[in-house]
């Protein structure tokens, strides 16, 4: 049992927790993905420490970091 | 192109701006209702601006509601000391649930579609109970009820004036 009670949050305020937590979920991907490859990281090793396929961080990501210039390592 | 279909479209590209610049990978409602603050057409603008919200205060409204929200979570977006990600480099086309729901709801309240005005869109926005921007113009002291009353008015008068 747990020493404090809160009060439980209103459900308004629990649901848009849960909104803007995962807007600030994609933000700190886009971030430390970006981060990642720029130093040195492969497709492969940030799909694996994301815990999602290659393809999919591929998808979501490539095309805004090619745009960057970043330089990115095909393995 | 009809006139009515190039200024649905133009806010929409004005949304996607927004959209990309805040990182988001949809369009959503708070995305066109930044787009609607900066639109130049219409009355919905200047029923904004006498509400106290342009562009830039809304945008601010929106970073208090996003913290806000964290808050609840015991989060802070400024926790995470991760530079900037970059942007993408196109607009994203995809509307998100939100921005769906109010063009619908907007749409609706347009009599005749050649009659929708960016007034009507801004309705649509306005009548979301939860959400985004509901929440963003509570926590800015708006008074959302005042203002949809007002935007009606506007309506009413650029009715009145065609």
């Amino acid at each position: 049992m747990s020493v404090e009670n809160p009060v439980p949050p209103d459900p308004a305020d629990a649901l848009a927790a849960v909104a803007a937590l995962r807007r600030l979920a994609d933000q700190i991907e886009d971030a430390a993905v970006e981060q990642a490859m720029r130093t040195g990281w492969s497709w492969p090793q940030v799909a694996e420490a994301l815990g999602v396929t290659r393809q999919a961080v591929h998808k979501k990501h490539a095309k805004r970091l090619i745009a960057a210039g970043v330089e990115l390592r095909r393995r | 192109m009809s006139a009515v279909d190039r200024m649905i479209q133009a806010i929409i590209e004005r949304g996607a701006d927004e959209a990309l610049a805040d990182g988001s990978a949809a369009i959503e409602a708070h995305h066109l209702l930044l787009a609607i603050a900066a639109h130049p057409e219409g009355g919905a603008r200047q029923v904004l601006t006498s509400a106290g919200l342009d562009r830039r205060s809304i945008r601010a409204a929106l970073d208090r509601e996003f913290e806000h929200s964290l808050a609840a979570a015991g989060v802070s977006s400024a926790a995470f000391g991760l530079p900037r990600p970059s942007r993408g480099p196109d607009r994203p086309g995809q509307l998100g649930a939100s921005a769906r729901l109010a063009l619908e709801r907007g749409f609706a309240t347009a009599a005749r579609k050649k009659d929708l005005r960016p007034a009507h869109l801004l309705l649509g926005i306005l009548q979301a109970q939860a959400g985004t921007v509901p929440r963003a113009l509570a926590l800015a002291g708006v008074d959302r009820d005042g203002l949809t009353t007002r935007v009606r008015a506007a309506l009413t008068g650029e009715d009145r004036a065609s």
